[in-house]
């Protein structure tokens, strides 16, 4: 039919925001666990401070299991997996039943996860499965403005996490340009203002000064309007 | 007649439709929970001949249904030839009165029937109920037909099976034949309804757009999709998959929240088609339902071909004194039920309970049925490795478009436990495809 409503937009938007979510806090999460293993302090207080999520664990071994696993735990993986089929669930005859299909089994594959003696084993059929819907939504998706949505949504949360893990101007100069080429093509109402001052405050320095990162993760929480 | 590997594969096909998301939501305990639906390879094959003779009973007894939604909404002569007593009209609480008058567009009331029936042991097979509101499982069948294809290739070549895919081109033309003007649209209440798996697979398989109430708005009495840019879009069609009573709140239930707000004024005048059309509760009443013989030979001058099961109405002294006096071998049904809920067989209660519920069915002659107990045909399940038998019902879909066409296939549901009647999927069942043989 080729017309979208302002909450499937929202929907679309958050569903590339929760899908890459989950595929890069695993990654961290597993680097967190990893380090926890040599006893390198209790990294998970700086992990949840850096996210800027509350630290309610009562020790490493708790948060292993919590941050991961526990659907009660509204920042953890499970939730923020659980956000995403919930978008996903709600846009099926726009993104199609195959490319749904890949969020169903990252849900499997968590909840086989979450009762694995190797959870972190486990978790890597979850990011193939967030891989797989990237590619499947790139490939099977007629629309280029539903894409241009989840992508937008995508690259968005991509720079937020990166800036709050400060990870380097590299890296945000990459997202930037390729999320700024999304947004503009979506269709989306977005922050005019926030994207100069993103513009500002990635693209236009130099790769040895020092990054306004708290500058960033606020403008670009401001930027897309939906 | 199929390959073992259709059996062998039962698991992996029940894999991927929970890959595919089919599933239907429950509420238990007031928590929303899907659940898979299980699905049994072993088909139910129904042959051609035996097929071609459900379809000439199903369109005869949906045109009948039809003609008799366009009678009690405008002249009422089936009321007034005294063929249905007006208890059984305007007592109904599928009866809108809103509906007075109101003509959909050519006159198309059913667009999606879903007929409920039995194979009894003795070969005959009889309808159990109607459902002309909104009907769900033709996805099931469906889906599943395209797993089993994949899973038994040689099972389906060597067969002549009627391809059960085109539900949704069947869809497509109900809606796009009382389209007015504009896009096509599901109407769902959202994702914690129990069907809303096969709402948006419908949406995808039809190319119609899945909207839920707030994306549609109802301007000079039109109806409108608003997109995210705030434009416009007329809408023409709405196949609606949520109750009369919460469509509009303007006219029926004022706290309902997931319908439009003048929807029903943009219906009355034509600018809108609903499928199926407000007030087709009252053709669906468990109540009218022992009438539908009786109108076909009123509306259209035949006997009908397909039986119903023995009923009997409490309404009258006569069948009151038959239901008293054999209680215990008949089924008695609310009429204000659904879904296998409201359901009890004389045999299984205890003698309070049996008093208790004489005294209601004097007290409420109306809102009861009484049937005989159908001795249905047990299909074959696979259970935990063996071949068991389990009773199984058949829901047939017709499809109004310019006339009735049968749907060739259906939804097979089944009892999981062996002495249960209720195939429900609410109350534990499983679903089966149904092959119709082209040859």
């Amino acid at each position: 039919m080729g017309i979208i409503s302002l909450e499937q937009t929202n929907r679309l938007y958050w569903l590339g925001r929760y899908s890459e979510r989950v595929y890069t806090t695993i990654r961290l999460y597993s680097k967190c666990y990893d380090d926890m293993i040599d006893d390198i302090g209790d990294n998970y207080a700086d992990f949840c401070r850096m996210l800027e999520i509350p630290n309610i664990y009562r020790d490493k071994e708790d948060f292993n299991q919590r941050y991961g696993f526990d659907e009660t735990d509204p920042n953890s993986i499970l939730s923020n997996l659980m956000r995403a089929y919930d978008n996903a669930v709600v846009l099926r005859e726009e993104i199609g039943s195959e490319t749904l299909s890949y969020i169903q089994l990252a849900i499997y594959a968590i909840n086989k996860a979450k009762i694995s003696r190797a959870p972190l084993l486990e978790l890597q059929n979850v990011e193939d499965n967030i891989l797989a819907f990237w590619g499947i939504a790139d490939d099977f998706i007629e629309s280029e403005t539903i894409r241009n949505i989840i992508r937008t949504g995508k690259r968005v949360e991509r720079i937020d996490l990166y800036a709050r893990l400060k990870l380097g101007v590299k890296e945000l100069k990459s997202e930037l340009r390729r999320m700024h080429t999304r947004l503009v093509s979506s269709g989306m109402s977005y922050n005019k203002v926030c994207l100069d001052s993103l513009i500002a405050l990635i693209e236009h320095i130099d790769e040895t000064a020092e990054v306004d990162y708290a500058g960033i993760v606020k403008n670009v929480e401001n930027l897309v309007l939906v | 007649m199929y390959e073992m590997d259709l059996l062998d594969n039962t698991e992996d096909v029940n894999r991927l439709l929970a890959r595919y998301g089919v599933k239907f939501g429950i509420y238990k305990n007031n928590t929303f929970k899907e659940q898979l639906f299980p699905f049994d390879a072993i088909p139910r094959v129904i042959q051609k001949e035996e097929f071609d003779y459900l379809e000439r009973g199903l369109k005869q007894r949906v045109m009948a249904l039809n003609i008799f939604l366009d009678d009690i909404y405008h002249d009422k002569k089936i009321v007034r030839d005294q063929v249905i007593p007006e208890d059984f009209i305007f007592a109904s609480s599928g009866y809108m009165p809103a509906c007075e008058g109101v003509t959909p567009v050519k006159r198309i009331y059913a667009h999606i029937s879903g007929i409920d029936l039995v194979k009894g042991k003795d070969g005959e097979w009889y309808i159990l109920e109607d459902n002309l509101r909104v009907p769900s499982g033709a996805s099931y069948p469906m889906i599943a037909r395209e797993l089993c294809r994949r899973s038994s290739p040689k099972t389906f070549r060597d067969n002549q099976l009627e391809d059960n895919r085109n539900y949704a081109q069947l869809l497509r033309r109900a809606m796009d034949t009382v389209n007015v003007e504009g896009h096509t649209v599901i109407l769902t209440p959202g994702r914690y309804n129990a069907a809303y798996f096969e709402h948006s697979y419908l949406a995808e398989k039809t190319g119609a757009h899945l909207v839920n109430g707030s994306e549609l708005t109802v301007e000079n009495d039109r109806l409108f999709y608003v997109d995210y840019k705030g434009k416009k879009e007329r809408v023409g069609a709405v196949y609606r998959r949520i109750s009369d009573e919460y469509l509009d709140p303007m006219h029926f239930n004022p706290e309902s929240v997931i319908g439009i707000p003048h929807i029903f004024d943009a219906y009355r005048k034509g600018n809108v088609a609903l499928l199926n059309a407000p007030g087709n509760g009252i053709a669906d009443d468990k109540g009218i339902y022992y009438f539908v013989p009786k109108m076909i030979r009123y509306y259209l001058g035949e006997e009908p071909v397909l039986s119903n099961a023995p009923t009997y109405l409490p309404f009258y002294e006569e069948d009151m004194a038959y239901v008293l006096a054999h209680f215990d071998s008949l089924v008695l049904k609310d009429v204000a039920e659904a879904g296998g809920y409201g359901v009890v067989f004389g045999s299984s209660m205890t003698k309070a309970q049996k008093a208790d519920f004489i005294a209601l069915l004097q007290r409420e002659p109306r809102r009861f049925i009484a049937q005989e107990v159908i001795d249905f045909q047990d299909l074959e399940i696979q259970d935990a490795g063996s071949v068991v038998e389990r009773k199984a019902d058949l829901r047939a879909f017709v499809l109004m478009a310019d006339e009735p066409q049968v749907w060739k296939s259906g939804l097979t549901r089944f009892s999981r436990s062996p002495d249960s009647f209720i195939v429900n999927s609410s109350q534990g069942g499983g679903f089966k495809d149904t092959w119709v043989l082209s040859h």
